[in-house]
């Protein structure tokens, strides 16, 4: 029997080194191509990767704010990576995302409940508000066969406009007309540390992605996700509702994406609402493709790539003050060493996704 | 494979994705449990503690003497002696026995004489730590809005500031660009960690929130934001803020006169603007604007020109404007001028910074092949963006950011700021005939031909820097394709804006044009009200 159990954990360790191996290797591609194009445009790379990796990592206070640019990240991941385990192309995160924004900021900022369940109700309705705009995807490819790409991308567009018009006209901040209201004291998640952005929201967001995890690998719905991903043909003959799956599944994206949305609204500070142009939430939903995929679609692989994703963002501003390396400059080699730790994820997949349209 | 094989990998998998969810859940429960273990418990009462350690100087020299102040409050009623150590990087400075009074603060002055060049002293007291860096230049950061470097307007100018500090004040820029609204507050405090840092620059309304937080959370560190409002969020003054705001409506009142007047010499319905966010700073931009074009048809065309007086007056239809709601897509500017110089509009004014590129564009689609000026023109903003396109850029409403950096740094360097700011409760306003401490700053004004000099030198040293084309043509071409367009327009629209000019640096009431019966300046529209106000009367 201990025999057993040594060789399953060997194997288990044998299954996590060739990832983790991997990924090394990709980051260290990523670094070099960084490298060569700093060197080239006279930067310093030594100079720059540390700054980069001792603002990102290099202190707790350093690691608190990565956090805290990991918190959205990681969710807006979930949406993608579910919709990836029954075979769905989620992009929707974005769109879904700005309505759990202004969700949040609907209760959080004028609703007058008590501390404790203000900011409960605030981040439960910026989910329902995800879920919501998840609805009309999720029913237009059950019930129409609508591709969730093309519906996605529309709605995506829809709520950018829509929740632009919503800052301006339903919740603008009385004399700004530029932003929201902010949530009210007792609708915001608790600071962790002064002198960061990071609030008690990084908790409800890793507790969200472990219990996703369990949901796909412990429960019966979870294996049919898995199930109507891996084999759909063979799901349906196992007497699974395929249709029913990719519903729920849309869903439970909308959800994931919506608490992502009222995380940034009521977990961080100093702004706690919206501006009008979005920029903080802007792009999220679609750099959670990325942590996603980088996160070799696993919800705990998500935290991980969330964190090593937010560790760059962050690491960039040390980056750029320290060893001088311009904005743009700095927004570029992030990317790179993005695209080298994902390619290796991506290829895969990719050709999975060829190799089941053929079979 | 075999069906058990199959159930084998599944298990296997099972197991790894148990053992790695149970470490993360056992690391988050021991993140969790700390984190209220640490949190605020009833902290000892000591009956003194230090409570505030401030240097002299932050960017001595060698040999200099610093004074570490040392501030030691007394918690308990009856007088107490304590005894401190100061030590610089760890060297013991000086151990002192004070008698501090019961609940009082007392401050003890340390001398301290830097003797080494080229490094940062750490100043320790009990747990507060200073710095101060000998040899090293101090720096000045400068954190921008969204849009950063290359918006040949508003951030632009930051840094243009900036650049004029590093050369005659010798100190080093730090530039720091946000990408999003997200990154201000941890710009703005990677700057403030900076030992070295000086002065810490916030470019724009926006960072006012984020501006007033980091003041706090650094008393010994100076910012300074333009066009912000930070000081008002804070619940009293905080002594090492500053916002410097500018008179925009006065420049656009003169840009607004100069397009009426040039709207009634070629016999144009319209004169037009194009604006980015709706926020209170361009409403002050959009009022001026309206008010100057109103006292040039209604005040001075009259009085001076009757007969163009009775072919051209100002209705609330005179001016066309848009919002845009950005800040950054240069199509919407092009959309947004485009309709106006199709119902006949003589100039768009550009109040959106990256915008004016696209206004830019909507001209040139409408100029003949060889015309080489305008009509139609556009109006500049910000910065001298008359450059952009010779001969099509009629002038531009300069708003000189740059001094504001300069004038910051440079109270700095003197060791004036924090007095200055005392003075002024926190706020400095730059613009025409206005003063800081008795000096008189210039903060806005309309471009001049001697202005374009100073603006075409520092594209051709873009050029020589970047090795990238910046300029349409070469800068003497520039400088005589601007000086003929201007020759060609009347002399007394150019007067007649200096008319105006002069009647806004008196300070005095210059015309009644709303009607209210008490002749008014131009109004400065920062509130809801007063612009919907405003916008009754002139449109």
């Amino acid at each position: 029997m201990s025999d057993d159990l040594f060789e399953s954990i060997a194997s288990k360790l044998r299954g996590l080194a060739k990832p983790l191996l991997d990924t090394t290797f990709a980051v260290i591609i990523g670094l070099l191509v960084g490298a060569l194009l700093m060197w080239l445009y006279g930067y310093n790379p030594w100079n720059a990767y540390y700054y980069l990796f001792k603002g990102g990592f290099g202190s707790l206070k350093g690691i608190f704010e990565t956090l805290s640019f990991a918190t959205p990240l990681m969710l807006t991941g979930i949406t993608w990576l579910v919709g990836w385990k029954s075979g769905i192309f989620n992009i929707g995160a974005e769109g879904q995302m700005y309505m759990g924004a202004i969700g949040a900021v609907w209760i959080g900022g004028t609703a007058a409940l008590p501390a404790g369940i203000h900011v409960a109700a605030a981040t439960i309705v910026g989910m329902l508000f995800g879920l919501l705009w998840a609805l009309p995807v999720a029913a237009l490819k059950v019930w129409r066969g609508a591709h969730e790409v093309v519906t996605t991308i529309m709605l995506n567009w829809i709520a950018l406009f829509f929740v632009r018009y919503l800052i301006r006209y339903q919740v603008p901040m009385p004399g700004n007309a530029y932003r929201t209201v902010p949530a009210m004291e007792t609708a915001r998640f608790p600071l962790i540390s002064e002198g960061t952005t990071l609030t008690a929201a990084v908790f409800v967001a890793i507790a969200f992605c472990v219990g996703i995890f369990i949901f796909l690998w412990r429960t019966r719905l979870g294996y049919e996700f898995r199930l109507t991903g891996a084999n759909p043909e063979a799901a349906r003959y196992a007497g699974i509702d395929t249709q029913r799956i990719i519903f729920l599944n849309l869903l439970i994206g909308g959800l994931a994406a919506g608490l992502a949305g009222s995380t940034q609204v009521l977990g961080r500070p100093p702004v706690w609402g919206l501006y009008e142009t979005l920029g903080g939430v802007y792009g999220l939903g679609f750099t959670g493709i990325g942590v996603g995929i980088i996160g070799r679609n696993h919800p705990i692989g998500a935290i991980l790539a969330a964190f090593f994703y937010g560790g760059l963002l962050h690491g960039g501003t040390k980056m750029m003050a320290q060893a001088g390396v311009a904005g743009e400059m700095m927004v570029a080699i992030q990317g790179l060493i993005i695209l080298a730790v994902a390619l290796p994820v991506i290829l895969p997949m990719i050709r999975e996704k060829i190799a089941s349209w053929r079979g | 494979m075999n069906r058990i094989g199959i159930l084998d990998e599944r298990k296997s998998a099972q197991a790894t994705t148990t053992i790695v969810a149970a470490i993360i859940i056992v690391a988050i429960v021991v993140g969790v449990g700390v984190w209220f273990l640490k949190g605020p418990g009833p902290k000892p009462e000591k009956p003194v503690e230090i409570t505030g350690l401030s240097l002299s100087s932050t960017s001595p020299t060698k040999g200099e003497e610093v004074k570490a102040f040392v501030d030691l409050t007394n918690h308990s009623a009856t007088d107490q002696s304590y005894t401190f150590t100061l030590k610089a990087s760890g060297e013991n400075v000086s151990t002192k026995t004070v008698k501090v009074e019961g609940g009082k603060t007392k401050r003890v002055s340390v001398p301290y004489t830097v003797k080494e060049n080229n490094r940062t002293y750490v100043f320790q007291a009990g747990s507060k730590r200073a710095t101060a860096s000998v040899g090293s230049p101090p720096k000045l950061a400068v954190v921008s809005d969204i849009g950063g470097r290359g918006d040949l307007a508003f951030n632009d100018m930051a840094f243009k500031g900036g650049e004029s500090a590093e050369l005659k004040l010798g100190v080093k820029m730090m530039p720091l660009i946000s990408s999003t609204e997200e990154d201000y507050l941890p710009n703005l405090r990677e700057a403030a960690r900076d030992p070295d840092t000086n002065l810490i620059v916030g470019v724009g309304y926006l960072l006012s929130k984020s501006l007033s937080t980091v003041a706090q959370e650094f008393p010994n560190k100076n910012f300074m934001g333009i066009d912000t409002y930070a000081q008002s969020l804070t619940e009293n003054l905080q002594p090492n803020l500053m916002d410097i705001t500018f008179e925009e409506h006065k420049s656009s009142a003169l840009v607004g006169a100069l397009g009426a007047l040039l709207a009634a010499h070629y016999d144009k319905p319209h004169i037009g603007a194009v604006l980015g966010i709706e926020i209170p700073v361009l409403w002050k931009f959009e009022t001026g604007y309206k008010w100057g074009a109103k006292w040039a048809l209604e005040k001075w065309l009259p009085a001076n020109k009757p007969d163009l007086a009775k072919q051209i007056s100002y209705s609330k239809d005179f001016v066309k404007y848009t919002y845009t709601g950005t800040f950054s897509d240069v199509a919407k500017g092009y959309e947004a001028a485009k309709p106006m110089y199709e119902k006949g509009a003589v100039t768009v004014y550009n109040i959106a910074g990256p915008l004016g590129l696209g206004i830019n564009r909507a001209v040139k689609e409408r100029v003949p092949k060889g015309q080489e000026m305008g009509p139609p023109f556009w109006t500049g903003v910000d910065s001298d963006q008359d450059w952009i396109n010779p001969g099509f850029v009629i002038a531009s409403a300069m708003k000189r950011v740059d001094k504001g950096v300069f004038l910051a740094e440079k109270l700095v360097k003197q060791g004036k700021f924090r007095s200055t700011i005392r003075n002024n409760d926190g706020v400095i306003t730059l613009g025409i005939g206005t003063e800081v401490g008795g000096i008189p700053v210039e903060g806005v004004s309309v471009s001049t031909l001697a202005n374009l000099k100073e603006f075409v030198k520092m594209g051709v040293r873009a050029e020589e820097v970047t090795g990238e084309k910046k300029l349409p043509m070469p800068p003497e071409k520039i400088k005589a394709r601007v000086k003929e367009m201007r020759d060609a327009q009347p002399d007394w629209i150019w007067d007649a804006v200096s008319q105006l000019e002069e009647k806004i640096r008196s300070g005095k009431p210059i015309a009644d044009l709303d009607g209210d019966g008490t002749p008014e300046t131009v109004p400065a529209t920062t509130t809801d009200n007063a612009v919907s106000y405003w916008r009754d009367v002139l449109g």
